[in-house]
């Protein structure tokens, strides 16, 4: 792995380029850690930049005479005369050139300190390229910045071949219901002012399901319930893709025309959620994730198959009994409920065909993890070490600043089986969000 | 229409507007006899007399303070002042006055006044007379700011802001005055407050600039289109309140913003226009909005260095580049 010669630590001048002005290695050379390698010239004074690690000179990316930004690579220093290999190395482009009359100090200032999208792990882009990313179902992790600001830029999306896309390959189902396009059901409680509540269920679940924490929550803060798409109240159609679904949610959300929202999601729904949050980052005062998708490959997949093709209550049980650590706690009679709202044969292959678009294989058929990574908000992951549906380990892909609560001796519900421990983590998280 | 001059279509408004309603006069210092610094009021004192037209000592503080108590007992004043760099000695009556009253007498008050001034630099008047001091004014709510650029714009503007029951303050530029366009004719040219004015249409970036600076905007479209670049331009007109939609239909046909002001860059009002943008389009955005506005310094007394620190249309390309880059 060669190592990049950068400009940035070339002094704090107020500057957004530089002009290399000669390079006093040539490619191939051996060259020693703190030798002078390439001079360029600053905005006020050249300054020199020296070899940053002992190696060879393998690349020069910047030929004298070049303006390149502030953070370009200018070449690499390989470890053998060979080495080439550099992570998320770009050759810079030459800015157009600065046109007369336009100083050093001209007041041009909204220009970002370039950074190439690999810099900090953090994914560069901007809101319209993120939009439309939304719209295309394109993972922009796998497009180019052509910007020599490192950002991804609308122009970059035009043509992304479809290997780059979430699948969209997987059959339809034949006993699908025709595509129905309406608006996701949305259910209110709760009082009519302050910053509401967004409650996102999992796959396979409905609105009802945050019964244990709505009634309680819903006597001091808005609760705004939203169904997925093919479940409870809600249109069915062929999502096909996380991208698509992640497009409803946004759409449902923007459609309630909140300012700010606290926002909570289970399993798939907390997939949604933390999409959403990426999305909509300054309508969000707070995210909260129970057992989230998105965070790894893994699930279970005889779970989801199985949940969405139960058509008895036999069939159901043991799939339900599986998402909790203490199988007592699913009776009978909730066995035979959870039956009845399911009973709509059109919902049930519904599900099946959302569950083969965005689990193929038994895999996670999305990662979020960038998504996490980029999030500002108060967020909290709440997870149980019992999970069988999905690893809690995967939590373990938050960054440090996410707060991790990982409940001993608990299934996938958590908000079933701890209620009251979801319960004070939330209000912790209402409190802290509004505050922020 | 006819052809004129921008200090005579601000002539042919205020005569007009003179002639229509009796109750419209103006004060200022050397507007009278000497017919204006700008002879803006040439010939106006003769035709209407010395009470309409009233020549004041060197009191901004009680001239702007006179326009309040004038226009809340009943008649329209218009108020000059002579550069806007003594705007601040006006800030009591405008803050304090001029923008509450309306408020604090629940409505029974309207305040039906005119600031007309003039701002802006490039021919070496120096620090204390060639400031933008737009900012300031457009930031206080209850009163509205229009600039317009063009000849037509300037007499229909200035009909409007007579008409209004609102206090407006109307900033001209200095080396706008000589400024030549069609001008319609007779009563009915009203340019309504609040709404922008489309200079040219275009694809790829919008420009949104105020006063002087959409002359530089246009010269840098022409820049730009050498290129192969096509940049929409679009001539504010008023700075408060802010015609929104027109910028956000701009936005989200382009996806790039530069906005542009000659008043300084600090909470300056290139600042609030790239706020507002973010506020309202930022999920169209492609590219950080750009601002290209005064250095926060002095004016330089000379010439050259004048030049080099106010925007101009090389400044405003190059920041358009920098959007599309």
């Amino acid at each position: 792995m060669a190592n990049p010669i950068r400009v940035d630590s070339a002094g704090g001048e107020y500057m957004e380029s530089v002009v290399v002005l000669e390079w006093t290695a040539k490619i191939g050379d051996a060259v020693k850690a703190g030798d002078l390698l390439v001079t360029v010239e600053t905005a006020k004074a050249a300054t020199e930049i020296e070899v940053p690690c002992d190696g060879y000179l393998t690349a020069i990316f910047a030929e004298t005479g070049t303006e390149v930004p502030l953070s370009a690579v200018l070449g690499l220093i390989g470890v053998t005369v060979e080495d080439k290999a550099f992570e998320g190395a770009v050759a810079p482009v030459a800015p157009a050139p600065l046109t007369p009359g336009a100083t050093a100090e001209s007041p041009v200032s909204a220009a970002v300190s370039p950074q190439g999208s690999a810099a900090n792990n953090r994914l560069i882009a901007s809101p319209a390229a993120r939009r439309q990313a939304v719209h295309q179902g394109v993972d922009l992790r796998g497009v180019r910045a052509s910007s020599p600001t490192g950002r991804i830029k609308l122009r970059d999306l035009v043509q992304v071949p479809a290997s780059q896309t979430y699948g969209l390959q997987a059959p339809a189902l034949s006993t699908l219901p025709p595509d129905d396009h309406g608006p996701l059901k949305i259910y209110r409680s709760g009082p009519k002012t302050g910053t509401p509540l967004v409650m996102i269920h999992g796959f396979g679940a409905d609105a009802q399901s945050w019964f244990p924490l709505e009634r309680d929550l819903a006597r001091s803060t808005p609760v705004i319930r939203i169904e997925l798409p093919n479940h409870g109240q809600s249109p069915k159609r062929r999502v096909g893709s996380f991208a698509n679904l992640a497009r409803d949610i946004t759409a449902a959300f923007d459609a309630l025309h909140v300012d700010d929202a606290h926002i909570i999601g289970h399993s798939l729904g907390g997939a949604c959620a933390l999409s959403l949050a990426d999305i909509r980052p300054r309508q969000i005062a707070s995210l909260t994730l129970l057992a989230p998708g998105g965070l790894g490959a893994a699930i279970n997949g005889g779970f989801v198959d199985g949940l969405a093709r139960a058509s008895r209550p036999e069939s159901l049980g043991p799939w339900l009994r599986l998402m909790v650590a203490d199988p007592k706690i699913i009776g009978d009679d909730f066995v035979v409920a959870a039956m009845a709202s399911r009973a709509d044969p059109t919902l049930r292959a519904a599900q099946q065909q959302m569950a083969r678009d965005l689990f193929p294989d038994a895999t996670q058929g999305f990662d979020l993890r960038a998504a996490l990574a980029r999030l500002h908000c108060p967020t909290r992951i709440i997870w149980g070490r019992a999970d069988a549906v999905l690893p809690w380990q995967q939590a373990l892909a938050a960054p440090g600043r996410i707060g991790l609560h990982l409940l001993e001796a608990t299934g996938h519900v958590p908000q079933l089986e701890r209620t009251d421990e979801v319960l004070a983590i939330l209000r912790a998280q209402l409190r802290e969000g509004v505050s922020s | 229409m006819a052809m004129m001059r921008y200090a005579e279509a601000l002539n042919a408004a205020l005569r007009e507007e003179m002639t229509r309603d009796p109750s419209v006069f103006m004060f200022g210092e050397d507007i009278g006899r000497y017919g204006g610094v700008f002879k803006v009021s040439k010939g106006l004192m003769d035709e209407f007399g010395e009470s309409r037209i009233r020549d004041t000592p060197i009191s901004e503080q009680a001239m702007t303070a006179m326009a309040v108590t004038a226009a809340m007992t009943g008649t329209r004043p218009i108020l000059e002042i002579m550069y806007a760099d003594f705007i601040p000695l006006c800030m009591d009556a405008l803050v304090n006055q001029a923008s509450v009253f309306g408020y604090l007498w629940e409505g029974q008050v309207n305040m039906p006044f005119v600031l007309r001034t003039q701002g802006g630099g490039g021919v070496g008047t120096g620090a204390q007379h060639a400031k933008s001091l737009d900012s300031f004014l457009a930031h206080i709510p209850g009163i509205k700011v229009v600039a317009p650029v063009t000849p037509a714009d300037a007499k229909g503007l200035l009909k409007a802001a007579i008409r209004d029951p609102q206090p407006v303050i109307f900033l001209e530029h200095k080396l706008l005055y000589n400024l030549r366009g069609e001008v319609p004719e007779g009563d009915d040219h009203i340019v309504p407050i609040g709404k922008a004015r489309i200079v040219q249409s275009g694809k790829d970036v919008s420009i949104f600039a105020t006063s002087k600076m959409v002359i530089e905007a246009e010269a840098a479209a022409k820049l730009l289109a050498k290129d192969g670049i096509d940049a929409e331009v679009i001539d504010l007109r008023t700075l408060r309140p802010l015609d929104l939609a027109s910028i956000k239909a701009s936005i989200a046909k382009t996806h790039h913003a530069v906005v542009v002001n000659e008043g300084w860059t600090f909470c300056g009002y290139a600042a609030e226009l790239s706020a507002t943008i973010m506020d309202h389009c930022f999920d169209d955005l492609d590219a950080p909005v750009m601002r290209v506005a005064m250095p926060d310094m002095p004016i330089p007394y000379s010439e050259p260095l004048e030049l080099a620190v106010i925007p101009n249309a090389a400044k405003i390309a190059a920041a358009a580049r920098r959007a599309l880059a």
